[in-house]
């Protein structure tokens, strides 16, 4: 084949133009560190990195409201721990009124201080997290207990105000996996509502008014109150307990999705250097090659 | 008998031979770098001997040599090497313009990124999901309006986009007819001018070189197909001819009036080239040839111009109004993602109610959903009374026109009852993006989810993208590799044409050196000759 000046130069600037393309390319890939940047450098690996994009995103946003499920059970479980150290409290009071020791004078005073702690109770009712009532159902705007203690002129007293009922609950969902809801809040209609806490008002009323078999009857039902919390508790570990477990394996998920994310996209940084350097000489030796070839023509050497 | 002084002819004819080899080739020389130049070569042939055979011939041994003469100028060029290069060159414009409108359609999706429509619908899920858990937090709502603001213009920027280049295409649609135009314009022009020349016995070669590098230029444009025809008169045998020029199809037979240039009748002007667009859908329809017009469908000759008209977009039925196309198939992919996401997020947003009706409403969630995304269209419920039922579908809504409807951010129906603690409905807003059973039509039927969807039109941009570039490299190739050959033909090489000038000197000077030899002979003849005793 006959070779041309013209040709020489020309395959020179085509070889060196495809060089500096594939530098080019390994700089992309180190500077973005992916080893595409187009749908079309390798359209599988741009569909399924979507795919996993959404995929890493969606976990994400699935252990952000776990930490909004923690936060409502471990609140619903602090509330329904107060209100177990309360009963066990107002247990204590009434087992000294029942001791039949005690002074009509002496009665009162615990009845006293009982009364004060069905108000604590009424606003453990109240508890909120952020600015949501977590034991009102997903109505979380509204307070749930509405208390009014009217005392009567003898010192017993009525309450007056509203409750929450067995109707009014209802369950406060969290998605946290495709398709799983998890309801975070708790039931209190046999904790807060007007009939258990009726029930400590009579116990209060049978302290103010001194009557054994009242404080009696009220020391039981304390009994089963008691229980009812303990249930209530029970439920909320079982569900935390279930929680935990998803957040485990949405731990797993997240390094797993995250794994196939990067094995599918991210450019090995060692594998792209040596290319780099590799490229480097060629294309150091392409330049050294064509500068001696394009210099010398036959007219250097004729005088 | 010979003539004393027939040497010195000889020696002179020699003189002027080499003389003419050497302009030639300092023709080349000058040329030596000139785009689409072929080098040049002068016929040496020697002139008729003496004596010629005839009854009164002088009595010579034998014919006598009488020297050299230039007889004509030719170009070395391949012309099936021509017709090769051609062929790949019009394969290879069409792939660079398609690998072009390619490259521009992925940079504007941008995918996959963390700014693309797929990562701007994952946010709006996410904060969809966020305010499943506080419905009755404002900023949860005020994040979810304004995300889904931000799939609404990516929506709209996507398709303004996709919108911008398919015009720009259209410009360039337009550039490049007018582009072929006057190549053919150009070319004709050169055929005349080579009809003048060649009936007169001579070879313009550098018009031969202007003409085959319109050519080259035109068959990047489209594809095209050559035969000359002879210009008459006294022509050499050489001679090229006038050139005809056809637009043909991939298999090279000639499309629907195709002939642009007839050879055989120089007199008329080429035809011109003329992009007719629908009126309905602005795109492509068909091309005028002339005064024939000829249907896209049947405007097969591949090349930049077909690219850009594939790119473009086309309509093949002006009574069907369908279009085809690059830009127009991902812009109606775009627009019906939008309209089906749209829809179905309006409908599972305006089904759910629950409480009392909206005038009366207290509560956030106190009435039932209306339009979350519009057309456009200003004024439509945002919210209405309870137990309407869902809204009706927006057959309207596309890419370029989906925004937001909701203003106030107590209208997103978070709930599936009165409570304002309700997320249950966010859930179901945010399941849109990832339930599979939403219908995007077509036979049969494409049942699957927004994301996926997304994902295969991206997909199949990037095979498509992929496919034209991995051409576009094999057809450059192939156009390298032809032009490597042809210039291996005909391009100048300077050491050769130092050898040869070498050459030439050494002859030319041999031819001077021949001339004093004679001289000296004829000088002993003339001058010291009949002077015996003197």
């Amino acid at each position: 084949m006959r070779i041309t000046q013209s040709m020489i130069s020309n395959n020179m600037l085509r070889n060196l133009s495809s060089s500096y393309s594939k530098l080019d390319k390994f700089n992309d890939q180190l500077a973005t560190g992916k080893k595409i940047n187009r749908p079309s450098d390798d359209p599988v690996i741009a569909m399924k990195g979507m795919y996993y994009r959404s995929d890493v995103t969606q976990i994400e946003q699935y252990q952000r409201n776990l930490s909004e499920a923690y936060n409502w059970i471990e609140s619903s479980d602090e509330a329904l721990d107060k209100v177990g150290s309360t009963i066990q409290r107002m247990r204590d009071l009434a087992v000294q009124g029942a001791s039949g020791t005690n002074s009509k004078e002496s009665n009162e005073a615990l009845a006293l201080e009982i009364k004060q702690l069905i108000s604590h109770i009424g606003s453990i009712g109240n508890t909120q997290v952020g600015d949501k009532y977590v034991f009102n159902g997903t109505n979380t705007t509204q307070p749930p207990v509405d208390m009014t203690i009217n005392t009567a002129a003898d010192g017993t007293i009525t309450l007056g105000g509203t409750y929450p009922t067995a109707t009014s609950y209802s369950p406060f969902n969290v998605s946290v996996s495709l398709n799983v809801n998890v309801a975070v809040n708790t039931n209190p209609s046999n904790i807060f509502d007007q009939a258990t806490l009726q029930k400590i008002v009579d116990l209060h009323n049978g302290l103010q008014s001194n009557d054994p078999k009242a404080i009696q009857t009220g020391l039981g039902e304390l009994d089963n109150i008691l229980q009812n919390v303990l249930a209530a508790r029970t439920q909320i570990g079982a569900t935390q307990n279930r929680v935990e477990m998803i957040d485990d394996r949405l731990g797993t998920q997240e390094i797993i999705a995250n794994r196939i994310m990067s094995d599918n996209e991210d450019a090995e940084i060692e594998q792209v250097i040596t290319e780099l350097k590799t490229q480097e000489s060629v294309h150091n030796a392409a330049l050294g090659v064509g500068a001696r070839i394009i210099q010398p023509t036959l007219l250097d050497f004729l005088r | 008998m010979r003539s004393s002084f027939m040497g010195l002819e000889t020696a002179k004819r020699g003189m002027y031979t080499q003389q003419a080899a050497l302009s030639v080739l300092g023709h080349n020389i000058a040329n030596a770098n000139t785009a689409g130049y072929t080098r040049q070569r002068v016929n040496v042939k020697q002139t008729s001997a003496f004596p010629n055979v005839g009854f009164d011939k002088p009595y010579l041994p034998g014919q006598m040599g009488t020297g050299s003469e230039a007889g004509s100028i030719q170009r070395i060029r391949e012309s099936f090497l021509d017709i090769q290069y051609r062929s790949d060159n019009s394969q290879l414009g069409y792939y660079a313009s398609r690998t072009d409108a390619l490259t521009k359609m992925e940079d504007i999706m941008n995918e996959p990124s963390e700014q693309g429509l797929a990562k701007t619908m994952d946010r709006f899920w996410q904060s969809l999901q966020d305010l499943s858990v506080n419905p009755s937090n404002s900023g949860a709502r005020t994040v979810v309006l304004e995300r889904a603001k931000a799939v609404a213009e990516t929506f709209n920027y996507v398709s303004g986009s996709l919108k911008a280049v398919q015009s720009d295409l259209q410009n360039q649609l337009e550039v490049e007819t007018k582009n072929i135009n006057s190549l053919l314009n150009q070319i004709q022009n050169v055929n005349r001018q080579i009809a003048d020349v060649e009936p007169h016995g001579m070879l313009p070669n550098d018009l031969y070189d202007e003409r085959d590098r319109l050519l080259d230029q035109l068959s990047g444009l489209v594809k095209i197909k050559t035969s000359y025809s002879s210009s008459g008169g006294n022509s050499l045998s050489s001679a090229e001819g006038k050139v005809t020029v056809d637009l043909v199809d991939e298999n090279g037979s000639v499309i629907e009036s195709g002939r642009v240039i007839d050879g055989n009748d120089i007199k008329i002007d080429p035809k011109q080239l003329k992009v007719n667009y629908n009126t309905a859908t602005k795109l492509v329809e068909s091309v005028s040839i002339g005064n024939n017009t000829v249907d896209v469908e049947k405007f097969t000759t591949s090349g930049k111009l077909t690219s850009l008209i594939d790119s473009y977009g086309y309509t093949k039925d002006p009574l069907t109004n369908d279009t085809n196309g690059l830009y127009p198939s991902m812009l109606k992919e775009l627009d019906l993602i939008a309209n089906t996401f749209a829809n179905e997020f309006n409908k599972v947003h305006s089904a759910y109610f629950a409480g009392p009706p909206a005038s009366t409403a207290t509560n956030l969630n106190d009435k039932q959903g209306g339009y979350f995304f519009s057309d456009g269209t200003a004024g439509l419920p945002e919210d209405q009374v309870v137990g309407s039922g869902s809204v009706a579908a927006l057959t309207t809504i596309n890419a370029s026109n989906i925004k937001v409807n909701i203003t106030n951010v107590n209208n997103i129906a978070a709930g599936l009852s009165t409570n304002d603690g309700d997320g249950q409905n966010a859930l179901k807003l945010a399941e849109v993006m990832r339930r599979n059973d939403l219908d995007f039509g077509g036979t049969p039927k494409t049942i699957t989810s927004i994301t996926s969807y997304y994902q295969g039109v991206v997909g199949s941009m990037g095979v498509q993208s992929q496919e034209a570039e991995r051409l576009m490299s094999n057809s450059a190739i192939l156009v390298d590799a032809v032009d490597q050959n042809r210039q291996s033909v005909s391009s100048v090489s300077i050491d050769e044409e130092m050898t040869e000038m070498v050459k030439f000197q050494h002859a030319y000077n041999a031819a001077a050196r021949n001339i004093t030899a004679i001289d000296e002979m004829l000088d002993k003849v003339i001058n010291s000759m009949g002077i015996v005793g003197r």
